[in-house]
């Protein structure tokens, strides 16, 4: 698995903290692994929009991917609605191609980015690296990794 | 991630291998689901999320063939479009079996079928669909193209306005939407050079280069590996909107982007063109960043070509050798998937320490009996209630691990239900109930192939065919009923159909015919008791199938499975109004409360919850009827099965009896005397340790004795065919077991009970 530099907050140097959306258990383990070579920490995970906003209320993460068709409530409506209260949310749609108009959607709502799946890691990696933007910092490969 | 290798690639495959029988699962249900509802909405919802999602960690794992079969079929589910409802049924079920196929053969290694015909199928229900958006299906990127108007589209329109958009310039193309707001001509020729951008765009610029906010040009390529150029697009305005105002933009719609080439934008912002050029640095999306800044709009073309540009490559991939799988623990979840094993382990010691408990209950008794006065006792005692409450609390959490609700089980059977019944040519409705029950998971696993077989067998030749049903006034649908429940300490299971019952004269005259029972026998046996034959290993031949309505097929396999998990099966039935099998099963089979007896001195137990009643009679209590000793008990006629010796004594003395049901059926134990209640661990003996069928178990004691436990299935047939057979009166089941007699000496006390075994093994040598 390929090791990335990791990614800290700017403000206090601490890990970038994600929340992961997906029905897929398999999905969420899949983007936690990657989370992990990025540095970041999984703060929460949810399987449905619904419980993704309450997911959300309670980590408050610094990035949330997104996973769009899921049941209970799909990702663009809990996008739409946590970026509705936290309008500096971070949220980063998680789609195949055939739902362009729905990532379409949700960048209208105020999404910030989207990653294609099957999710590469470097990609995800670039999109964090981008969404964050001036809130993180790349620190030096941390001590216990593998070069 | 065709790259995942090593041991990461393994758990995630082990991973999506599990995840994948559950989307399997719901793929199923909601298929049928729709099948039941055409109408619904939802379940072609769910269906279509459930494909997505397979697609999703399929592709994850790089399984090819299967990621794209998924991606056709979810693709031809795109649409609400409920009249293909029946169509889309039948080519997701076949699409869960090709897929469960296909992830089979990949778990396992081997090769991977090529799901042609559902290919086929797929393709049908794609080109069967009333106009559906062709274009989506023969090209993927074509997706992009489809807006949520043209969704209903014919192909025709789709392809000619797709032509029409090829040859029309960009600029016409956005000028034609944005026509309302075009009111003025001014400087048209000016902007001319710049693709893409309306008039009311340039009058835009026009209007905010005079004013004192600058305004920059900005030209993006887009990365050529972006697949959703429209996406990509909507990423360009959200930035550039946040920058500043968007005076212009081109193209309107990734359409016309492979035309126009770059992406023109001009942007009223304050920042500097570096800012934007950093922000406009998005990962994936743009390849290509130049960033001008316009000084007015006359100058446009040539400010474009003259101010510095700065121009930036998206980064490419990195090298695949970076580092090896990061050795940090999986994130922390919910759900644990833990090898059952494990638990074993953990409900084995538990087991231990009930022994335990025993031993030192045991030790306490006597303790309080050699000194009532010590004050100790008392605190013995509250130490001991102490210690046997939590141990009692973790027996049960241990348990509960084990326990899984019978609907695990239960799933499984609409298709199956659906399936046979479709070959059978039957309509059956299924109705489950009690799928909550909780059932040891290793009973629940075992107990998936009798059950279906039931299942199978009840349509295929349980229930009429719709006219007969129809002639019988039944109504059309026949209702099989798949239901658990708790009962006392066991767990029931009961399957019942509607059907046309069995018929029991025919069960009797095959049995006789087959030498299985006597003809005079065959008479006097109870409804209860000729079903009972039909569990019988020879019972089932070919012809039987329309003799006896088919039951007896394979049933025996039911019996034998029920008798292996220590639960019993008996069935009911009524000519003409259907069929009920009731599989009684235990709670659990580690742990069991036991009314302990003895038969020439040897220790014996049979599970509390067979225990019906115990009483106390006069051997004059006793009839002889037919060569049988029967007990008049209350208003009921009572099988006696001694276990020891004979009565030899007169009518005076004094029997114990121990009233046990089995399988629905009673019968009275003739036992020696009774020897109390205790919770038993039961351990499995080897076959070469014991070779009776009497016993099912074995156990031992707190004080080291230990107990054999009997096996009530085995003494319950053993009667009747003792009965069939011989025509005497049952005596001395046990005998052959107490006349062992170093067994009994050998577990003494001074011995561990771990040395069960050896105790035993040392036991069985010395009898054998």
């Amino acid at each position: 698995m390929e090791q990335f530099a990791p990614l800290r907050r700017k403000k206090d140097g601490q890990p970038v903290r994600y929340l992961v959306v997906d029905d897929s258990v398999f999905a969420r383990k899949n983007l936690g692994k990657m989370i992990e070579t990025f540095g970041g920490q999984v703060a929460g995970e949810a399987a449905d929009g619904c419980a993704a906003i309450t997911e959300y209320e309670r980590a408050l993460p610094d990035l949330v991917l997104m996973d769009i068709t899921m049941p209970l409530m799909e990702g663009i409506e809990a996008a739409e609605k946590i970026l509705q209260k936290h309008s500096d949310a971070r949220i980063v749609m998680v789609s195949s191609v055939g739902y362009q108009e729905n990532i379409v959607a949700a960048l209208q709502r105020g999404a910030r980015h989207f990653v294609q799946k099957p999710v590469k890691a470097d990609v995800l990696y670039e999109v964090v690296k981008y969404v964050m933007g001036d809130d993180a910092v790349v620190a030096a490969i941390a001590d216990g990794a593998h070069a | 991630m065709s790259s995942m290798s090593g041991d990461r690639g393994t758990e995630l495959r082990q991973i999506f291998y599990e995840s994948a029988q559950e989307i399997l699962q719901s793929l199923n249900e909601e298929a049928l689901t729709l099948e039941k509802h055409p109408e619904d909405l939802e379940a072609l919802r769910s269906l279509r999320r459930a494909v997505h999602t397979l697609k999703g960690d399929a592709a994850a794992c790089g399984y090819k063939e299967l990621t794209s079969l998924a991606h056709q079929f979810e693709d031809v589910l795109t649409g609400e479009d409920l009249t293909r409802s029946a169509t889309i049924v039948e080519t997701a079920l076949t699409a869960a079996d090709v897929f469960s196929e296909m992830i089979e053969a990949h778990h396992n290694e081997t090769r991977v079928p090529t799901g042609e015909p559902l290919r086929k199928l797929i393709a049908q229900l794609g080109s069967a669909g009333p106009a559906k958006t062709a274009g989506k299906k023969t090209a993927g990127k074509a997706t992009s193209h489809k807006r949520s108007s043209g969704a209903k589209k014919s192909i025709a329109t789709t392809v000619s306005q797709k032509s029409v958009a090829a040859k029309c310039s960009p600029r016409t193309k956005s000028a034609v939407v944005k026509t309302k707001v075009v009111k003025t001509k001014v400087a048209r020729a000016e902007i001319e050079t710049i693709p893409g951008w309306t008039e009311y765009e340039c009058l835009s610029i026009e209007t905010a280069s005079q004013k004192s906010v600058p305004v920059q040009h900005v030209t993006l390529g887009l990365d050529p590996n972006c697949v959703m150029p429209e996406a990509a697009l909507q990423i360009v305005r959200n930035i550039l909107g946040k920058m500043g105002e968007i005076l212009a933009f081109s193209p309107a719609e990734a359409r016309h982007l492979s035309v126009a080439g770059d992406i023109e934008a001009a942007v009223a912002t304050r920042e500097t063109p570096d800012t934007l050029t950093q922000k406009c640095r998005v990962p994936g999306i743009i390849a290509k960043i130049k960033v001008a800044t316009l000084a007015s709009l006359r100058s446009a073309t040539t400010a474009a070509a003259e101010a510095p540009a700065v121009e930036y490559e998206a980064e490419k991939a990195r090298t695949q050798q970076r580092a090896e799988e990061n050795s940090r623990p999986a994130t922390a979840e919910n759900l644990l998937r833990v090898d059952s094993e494990r638990i074993d382990t953990v409900l084995n010691l538990v087991g231990e320490l009930i022994i335990g408990r025993s031993m030192f209950q045991q030790t306490l008794l006597e303790f309080g009996k050699r000194f009532p006065k010590d004050p100790l006792r008392a605190r013995f005692s509250d130490a001991f209630a102490f210690q046997s409450r939590v141990l009692s609390d973790l027996q049960r959490s241990v348990m509960k691990i084990r326990m899984v609700p019978v609907e695990n089980l239960f799933r499984r059977f609409p298709r199956l239900v659906r399936d046979t019944a479709r070959i059978c040519n039957r309509n059956v409705e299924l109705v489950l109930a009690g799928q909550e029950t909780d059932l040891d998971k290793g009973i629940l696993d075992a107990l998936a192939e009798p059950v279906s077989h039931l299942v199978r067998n009840a349509i295929s030749h349980g229930f009429e065919s719709a006219e007969e049903r129809q002639r019988a006034g039944k109504p059309e649908t026949g209702t099989l009923r798949l239901a658990a429940y708790h009962q006392g300490n066991q767990v029931v299971i009961e399957l019942s159909d509607d059907g046309r019952g069995i018929d029991s004269t025919a069960i009797r005259n095959k049995a006789v015919a087959q030498g299985l029972i006597h003809s005079d026998e065959a008479q006097r046996m109870t409804e209860t008791e000729l079903f009972k034959l039909i569990f019988l290993p020879g019972f089932s031949t070919a012809e039987q199938i329309t003799e006896i309505s088919g039951r007896g097929v394979g049933l025996d396999v039911v019996q034998n499975v029920l008798q292996r998990l220590k639960g019993s099966v008996n069935v009911e039935s009524t000519p003409g109004r259907g069929t009920t099998f009731r599989l009684r099963l235990p709670l659990t089979l580690a742990i069991i409360k036991a009314i302990l007896f003895r038969v020439e001195h040897r220790l014996y137990a049979v599970p509390l919850n067979a225990v019906a009643e115990m009483t106390r009679i006069h051997q004059s209590d006793v009839h002889l009827v037919d060569g049988h000793e029967v007990l008049q008990l209350r208003k009921e006629v009572l099988t006696l099965v001694r276990l020891g010796r004979p009565a030899e004594t007169t009518g005076e003395s004094k029997l114990f009896v121990l009233v046990v049901s089995h399988a629905g059926q009673k019968l009275g134990l003739v036992v020696d005397e009774l020897a109390g209640q205790e919770e038993l661990v039961i351990k499995a003996l080897d076959t070469n340790l014991l070779s009776s069928d009497l016993i099912s178990g074995v156990s031992i004691l707190g004080d080291g004795r230990v107990v054999l436990i009997l096996n009530l299935a085995a003494v319950a047939e053993r009667r009747s065919r003792v009965r069939n057979e011989l025509g005497t009166a049952p005596w001395g089941l046990l005998l052959p077991l107490a006349e062992a007699r170093q067994f009994q000496e050998l577990s003494t006390q001074d011995r561990p009970p771990q040395d069960l075994q050896n105790s035993i093994g040392a036991a069985a040598e010395g009898e054998l």
